[in-house]
């Protein structure tokens, strides 16, 4: 790989990062009342004298720029989000870290039974462009595409567990379950079915979608001419020839969709309950809890930055003609 | 010879490709985008005349009927958990919904085509940083941007019972955010477009004869491009009902403007899905879906007629 590719990619992702935490700085500038309110939370009948002494202690009798903006990128680059107002005494970090967990699961399986099938239909379609699979199969698409993903999770949630009552309705374990570690696992997996399904189907539909035109517009190229007069059969040619070069493009489109897909799919969490980083979206958002906000917006925004970092650098392996 | 009206006359736009008239008859001739079209003058006709089709929004105090009850002769799509009919909300939400979608559409397209044609025709650092900003917005979670800017301007402008067009200050709150966070992709579709016209010869004749930077773009980028507006636009609707959708459901509605995705919100919180109370939930998931699909479709639609190189490939 050309050393120019990799550092400009690497120099994009870096100044995208430096762009989210200006913006992450500006929001805390722009949030309401003063900030030596916000971090001392709401407590009220506060001296004078300790609002002074929180001034000092945070730096804010200095100029907003340059003192507060270094301050504020030194306590970025080291971890400190500063304190959640909901959750008392403890950080936006462990906050976030209690909760992080359910949705790499939940958002990690089901990106990936998504991408698998979706891309699966997608490249069927194309191939056999015009036909049923084609016709139904576009029209199925492009109605999940126009479906929020929390309005699948509801309708899942409607037929499957209220309905048909085949699986529980919230939350990602029983309450009170005991038993051994089988039964738990067991037990999480009921809980897991339909919020997964819901974030897949609701993926699975963008990913088809974009699978078939790169595989058409693939089609299209010369060397497929070139593949089909030597006389090569038609799954060869599929196999051998479209199906590769149509990839390539898709894992870049998959990785751009992520940051609209990661904020769509924790939707899903606040139908299921799922205690996840969606859920603890919302009940911050109902406490106007902005650190614990602003540390999710600046996690996930820099999780998307690097997952298309990677997915650039990946495509410069696989396609050399983007190595320029 | 050269009278003022031949200098006019050399630096004239071309013929632009497709007519508006024409353009819409194609449109009719093919079946996405007739259907797409058919779906929209229902719901259009929906926002407009709410109050002639279901009568008044019916609130906690003018509700009649029995709490959370199944579809009967008296309310064909159920009631709600204050009693109030599943169909006359509906209805209303419509109008909320779309009148918000096409605010914020506007908003999107304006920022997007004003910093599209600029920075495509000016070039050098003003279309980097403007590409950058893009794709900034392009790749980050715009949609937690938008829940942090929605309730931080809510907490500044207060909440008054001051409207806009109709839609109530708290709302319009959300309008702006979407307006904000979504204009990126719009801009680099203006922007490549610009690119490429800005070398053909219409524009170099009017440099020529002294046309400034503003008057070229105003006059001759501009026309030229507003097909790929509306095309754009059209799909940037549908986006934008989409965004308007998840923040209220996330409890950024209004419940005093219910729109689609306030009255899933509202049936979330009662766990209607849970009581298995369908026509709580399927009447706004519905509209939703159509209005998204029929706007996608026709979207669609347009790219293909105004983008010969995607002809015979959809």
């Amino acid at each position: 790989m050309g050393g120019g590719y990799l550092a400009r990619r690497l120099g994009q992702a870096a100044i995208t990062i430096a762009l989210i935490v200006l913006v992450n700085f500006l929001l805390f500038r722009a949030m309401p009342g003063s900030p030596e309110r916000i971090l001392l939370g709401r407590i009220p009948n506060i001296t004078p004298e300790v609002l002074e002494a929180v001034r000092v202690r945070w730096g804010l009798d200095k100029p907003v720029f340059p003192d507060q903006f270094i301050a504020y990128i030194a306590a970025t680059a080291q971890g400190d989000l500063g304190f959640s107002f909901l959750a008392r005494g403890q950080t936006v970090v462990e906050v976030i870290g209690q909760r992080l967990w359910p949705t790499v699961l939940l958002f990690g399986i089901g990106e990936l039974i998504a991408i698998v099938i979706g891309l699966a239909l997608g490249a069927y379609s194309g191939w056999r462009r015009g036909g049923l699979v084609d016709y139904v199969g576009n029209g199925v698409a492009l109605v999940l595409y126009s479906a929020p993903y929390f309005l699948i999770g509801m309708l899942l949630l409607l037929v499957f567990a209220s309905g048909l009552g085949w699986f529980p309705t919230f939350g990602m374990v029983t309450r009170g379950q005991t038993g051994g570690t089988l039964d738990y696992l067991i037990d999480v997996g009921r809980h897991f079915v339909l919020p997964v399904t819901a974030v897949s189907i609701g993926l699975i539909g963008q990913y088809a979608i974009l699978m078939r035109s790169s595989l058409l517009e693939t089609l299209s190229e010369d060397y497929i001419a070139t593949a089909r007069a030597k006389g090569l059969s038609g799954g060869r040619i599929l196999r051998n020839h479209a199906l590769p070069n149509a990839l390539l493009p898709t894992v870049t489109l998959v990785a751009i969709n992520l940051g609209y897909v990661v904020a769509g799919a924790i939707t899903v969490e606040v139908v299921f309950n799922w205690p996840g980083l969606g859920t603890l979206t919302v009940e911050a958002l109902t406490a106007r809890d902005y650190p614990v906000l602003q540390g999710v917006f600046l996690l996930l925004s820099v999780a998307v930055v690097l997952a298309n970092l990677a997915a650039d650098l990946v495509y410069g392996l696989l396609d050399p003609r983007v190595r320029t | 010879m050269t009278t003022p009206a031949a200098s006019v006359e050399l630096t004239r736009s071309p013929k632009r490709v497709v007519a508006t008239p024409h353009l819409m008859r194609r449109l009719l001739s093919r079946p996405d985008g007739l259907i797409g079209l058919a779906i929209m003058v229902v719901f259009a006709i929906l926002a407009i005349l709410p109050d002639v089709l279901v009568g008044p929004l019916q609130t906690a105090v003018t509700a009649t009927g029995p709490r959370l009850a199944a579809p009967s002769a008296a309310f064909p799509l159920g009631t709600d958990e204050l009693g109030r009919s599943i169909l006359n909300l509906t209805v209303h939400a419509s109008r909320i919904s779309m009148v918000i979608g096409l605010m914020a559409t506007v908003i999107t397209i304006a920022i997007g085509a004003a910093l599209g044609i600029i920075a495509g025709y000016l070039g050098g650092w003003v279309d980097t940083i403007a590409m950058r900003i893009a794709d900034f917005f392009l790749v980050i979670p715009t949609f937690v941007l938008a829940i942090i800017l929605t309730s931080l301007i809510r907490d500044a402008i207060g909440s008054g019972t001051k409207e806009m067009f109709g839609i109530r200050f708290g709302l319009i709150a959300i309008v702006v955010v979407i307006g904000i966070t979504s204009w990126s992709s719009t801009a680099r579709i203006i922007r490549s477009q610009t690119m490429s016209l800005k070398e053909r010869a219409f524009v170099d004749r009017a440099r020529v004869i002294g046309a400034g930077g503003g008057h070229i773009m105003a006059r001759h980028i501009l026309p030229n491009v507003v097909n790929l507006i509306v095309a754009n636009a059209v799909l940037t609707f549908a986006g934008a009902v989409l965004t308007e959708t998840t923040l209220s459901f996330v409890g950024l509605g209004d419940p005093f403007q219910p729109s689609w995705g306030q009255l899933l919100d509202a049936a979330r919180e009662v766990g209607a899905a849970s009581l298995g109370a369908w026509w709580y939930l399927l009447p706004p998931g519905v509209c939703i879906v159509l209005v998204v699909f029929a706007f996608t479709l026709v979207g669609n639609a347009l790219d293909a007629l105004l983008n010969p190189k995607l002809q015979g490939r959809r």
